[in-house]
């Protein structure tokens, strides 16, 4: 079922101006937390709502607002996550272009709920067009009085600065990305310390995604118990979900969670079902780092449940037969694809992001692109299939940030459920060029089975 | 206090002792070889380790209030005891092989020239990987490949052999006024430099040589003149205005071929040193000899280093004058009879 909380009015032409916005409902819930709220019960809605991080890890909001130390005489700082750099997920960026004032009326909301005076927008470098919205709904803001000092006669002043990145994915990791904002080298830093406790500047930070901070609109404009209504289980409330693909209709859909991913994929609200009529080969649910799962699995669970999408449901099984929900990129892929091209473009991808601080991401994920080249180039062994496994088990764990997770989960998943492609590749290297050849013999394989 | 179980054996240590520093006090009051090695991290330097995971350890038991065990392996160096706490370190095959996979990750790039490459002997990434590395490489790639740089008149740098540890980094930020030096770009092309390749200026610069584990940056004035294993390490002296002048020479017949600061047991430098100490202070006439430097047998330089009996005659003639002369290390008076 299609619910649009935040992207109820993205179509509206104008609502990227404050005077559109406003007609529209814009900053209501903002009058509501400042005239009738205190910063606490603004929290406790948060907290009642459930809503979890979208940035990809998925913890509770409320609960890392919580844990915010608020020791006497220092300042506090929220910094938005706008650094979204996961391949296949682009929702904060739609939200954002579409949206600004929604994004800007959740930031002064959460700020006022942590008593922060700062906040920082970090938006990644390549977004440079995103800086230009952002600081032109920011400057209108202030003009209206919603920035700035006493907001709507409340007494609580807050100043907004947009930052942007220099283009690196490792930015998008909380601790890296105060680094950044620091104006330091962007390398993660060892935790604990919690930003909770010592970020920006060393003071108590929370730093959330876009898409959790403008979720807060909704959650106060209904409340925390009406927001926690919609969705199932633990997964409350709605998701944007980046659709990229084999599909037919790719883009960012609002969903509310615990639709079916059956009905996401082939429904017309949504995807629109699998492109050129072909058939559903494999889906990488959350973004680039999250486990590719084959059509049977993502479809139902190993339990012969039909799969929905939610935190839940999407990891049921572990690692061995689910995935994640991670940052919401959900990319298609029909059966003329290559699984092992497309592992090799992500290894890739890990490879050139690696900050480079600690050593088994830094050498592993080169070294993991290096043996991928080796299959699509034809030139693999079989025992390059077991090294590449163990090189994967090496990393994962064992680094600083989740960076070499994420590195290491993609490759752990494809020869998980694709081995046979990768022995394909290993046997008959022609069949690089023939991609259709081993998809026929995976089917095979699974009718035999 | 906490009370913390490495290994089996349990002492008890202040609050916010790091799990490997507890390791170290067990190895010191036991004599046992338990501590996790380390690559990056260097007790006197801030914010230093978390870099290599060489000194990963499991816990077990996070805690005597909460139990439950850490979920991946942690660096010791940077995570800090709690009462109760668990760890095991050599007694998990687990453990032993995730560390075997971070040496490998660690030589994957290294070019393994030690037979050119004057560190060799006193190298802790030679010495990391007999002890917990595997026989064979498994890396079939070509290596990443860095001109050599001159940062300054003293120091080499030498990035191929370079592991990032970031000694070398915290030393300029923390020990020296000017910082000129750093990492530059990311992931496996990331590379130690100064900006734009200028020298290094500055009175204690030099210590990024000796906090180095690896051959990445070493004493221009030295390079290529011997094997450090047929020079013999002798604690010396001088009255410094800068430092401490507490170094060690390591000599070849009467001539000091270099200098460096003094090591401890861990490998970590226990002052650090002047250039002027370091670089210029090159003749035996310019210290005090205090007397040979205790090896430890399982270092190669042990190999060739039997006391003083292969001190030439000029040492010992210094030695002979301070016959009767109490050293500073309160050693007792020196027997020119005995050497």
């Amino acid at each position: 079922m299609e619910r649009k909380l935040l992207l109820a009015n993205d179509h509206i032409e104008g609502i990227h101006t404050l005077d559109v916005y406003r007609k529209h409902n814009g900053y209501t819930s903002l009058e509501k937390a400042f005239k009738t709220m205190k910063p606490d019960d603004v929290l406790e809605e948060v907290k009642k709502s459930g809503l979890r991080g979208r940035g990809g890890a998925g913890f509770p909001t409320g609960m890392k607002w919580s844990f915010l130390a608020k020791p006497e005489g220092v300042p506090r700082y929220l910094v938005c996550n706008a650094d979204e750099s996961e391949p296949g997920t682009f929702k904060d960026r739609y939200l954002i272009e579409h949206l600004p004032h929604l994004l800007i009326e959740g930031m002064i909301i959460s700020s006022y709920a942590l008593g922060a005076n700062i906040s920082y927008i970090y938006v990644r470098g390549e977004y440079y067009y995103l800086i230009t919205i952002l600081e032109k709904a920011i400057k209108e803001a202030y003009a209206a009085g919603l920035l700035g000092k006493n907001i709507l006669g409340s007494g609580f002043d807050h100043d907004m600065y947009v930052q942007p990145g220099a283009g690196a994915y490792i930015c998008g990791e909380e601790t890296a990305l105060l680094e950044s904002l620091e104006g330091k080298r962007g390398n993660p830093r060892i935790k604990p310390p919690f930003p909770a406790v010592a970020g920006l500047w060393g003071c108590p930070t929370v730093v959330n995604n876009v898409e959790t901070i403008a979720a807060v609109v909704p959650i106060i404009k209904d409340g925390g118990d009406a927001y926690a209504k919609i969705g199932i289980g633990k997964s409350t409330g709605t998701k944007l979900v980046s659709a990229s693909g084999h599909i037919n209709k790719p883009g960012v859909y609002e969903i509310e969670m615990g639709i079916t991913v059956e009905d996401f994929i082939y429904a017309d609200a949504f995807c629109g079902g699998i492109r050129n009529g072909k058939k559903l080969k494999a889906v990488v649910a959350g973004g680039s780092s999250v486990p590719i799962l084959p059509a049977e699995l993502i479809l139902k669970t190993a339990a012969g449940e039909p799969r929905l999408m939610s935190y839940e449901s999407l990891s049921d099984g572990g690692f061995a037969t689910g995935t994640m929900m991670g940052s919401g990129g959900f990319i298609v892929m029909d059966e003329d694809t290559s699984v092992v091209k497309n592992l090799f473009t992500f290894a890739r991808f890990y490879h050139h992001e690696s900050c480079g601080q600690c050593s088994p991401c830094r050498e592993g994920t080169g070294w993991m692109e290096k043996i991928l080249k080796k299959f699509i180039s034809g030139k693999a062994t079989m025992a390059d299939i077991d090294l590449l496994w163990d090189i994967q088990s090496k990393i994962e764990g064992k680094t600083i940030c989740p960076l070499g997770d994420a590195a290491a989960w993609p490759v752990a998943s494809a020869i998980r459920h694709f081995r046979s492609e990768f022995e394909e590749y290993v046997k008959h290297p022609e069949s690089i060029h023939d991609v259709k050849h081993y998809f026929r013999l995976n089917n095979l394989e699974i009718q035999n089975a | 206090m906490a009370k913390v179980t490495i290994d089996d054996i349990t002492i008890e240590v202040p609050d916010g002792t790091s799990i490997l520093q507890a390791a170290r006090m067990i190895d010191e009051q036991h004599g046992t070889h338990i501590a996790p090695p380390t690559m990056c991290y260097y007790s006197k330097l801030e914010t230093s380790g978390g870099y290599c995971r060489t000194c990963i350890v499991s816990v077990t038991q996070g805690s005597e209030k909460d139990p439950r065990p850490m979920p991946k392996p942690v660096a010791s160096c940077r995570t800090n005891v709690m009462d109760g706490m668990v760890v095991k370190n050599t007694t998990s095959p687990e453990l032993l092989e995730a560390r075997a996979g971070v040496v490998e990750f660690l030589l994957a790039n290294h070019p393994l020239d030690c037979p050119i490459c004057d560190q060799a002997g006193e190298c802790h990434l030679q010495d990391l990987s007999y002890e917990n590395g595997k026989e064979e490489t498994r890396y079939e790639f070509n290596r990443r490949r860095f001109d050599p740089i001159d940062i300054g008149p003293y120091v080499k740098l030498h990035m191929n052999r370079c592991i990032l540890c970031y000694r070398c980094v915290k030393v300029c930020d923390q020990l020296t006024d000017k910082r000129v030096h750093g990492v530059i770009n990311r992931g496996d092309h990331s590379e130690i430099s100064t900006y734009i390749e200028k020298a290094i200026d500055n009175d204690f610069s030099g210590n990024i040589i000796d906090v180095c584990p690896v051959g990445a940056l070493t004493d221009r004035t030295f390079r290529f003149k011997s094997r450090v294993w047929y020079t013999n390490p002798v604690d010396a002296h001088r009255g410094c205005e800068k430092c401490s002048g507490k170094v060690r020479l390591w000599m070849k017949g009467d001539e000091v071929l270099r200098v460096t600061a003094r090591k401890d047991q861990w490998g970590e430098a226990e002052q650090f040193i002047c250039n002027t100490c370091r670089f210029d202070k090159k003749k035996t006439s310019d210290w005090t000899i205090e007397g040979p430097t205790k090896v430890n047998h399982h270092s190669v330089i042990a190999q060739n280093h039997d006391d003083l009996r292969k001190l030439q005659v000029g040492v010992k003639k210094q030695i002979h004058q301070l016959d009767g002369v109490k050293s500073e290390l309160g050693k007792g008076p020196l027997d020119p009879n005995n050497i």
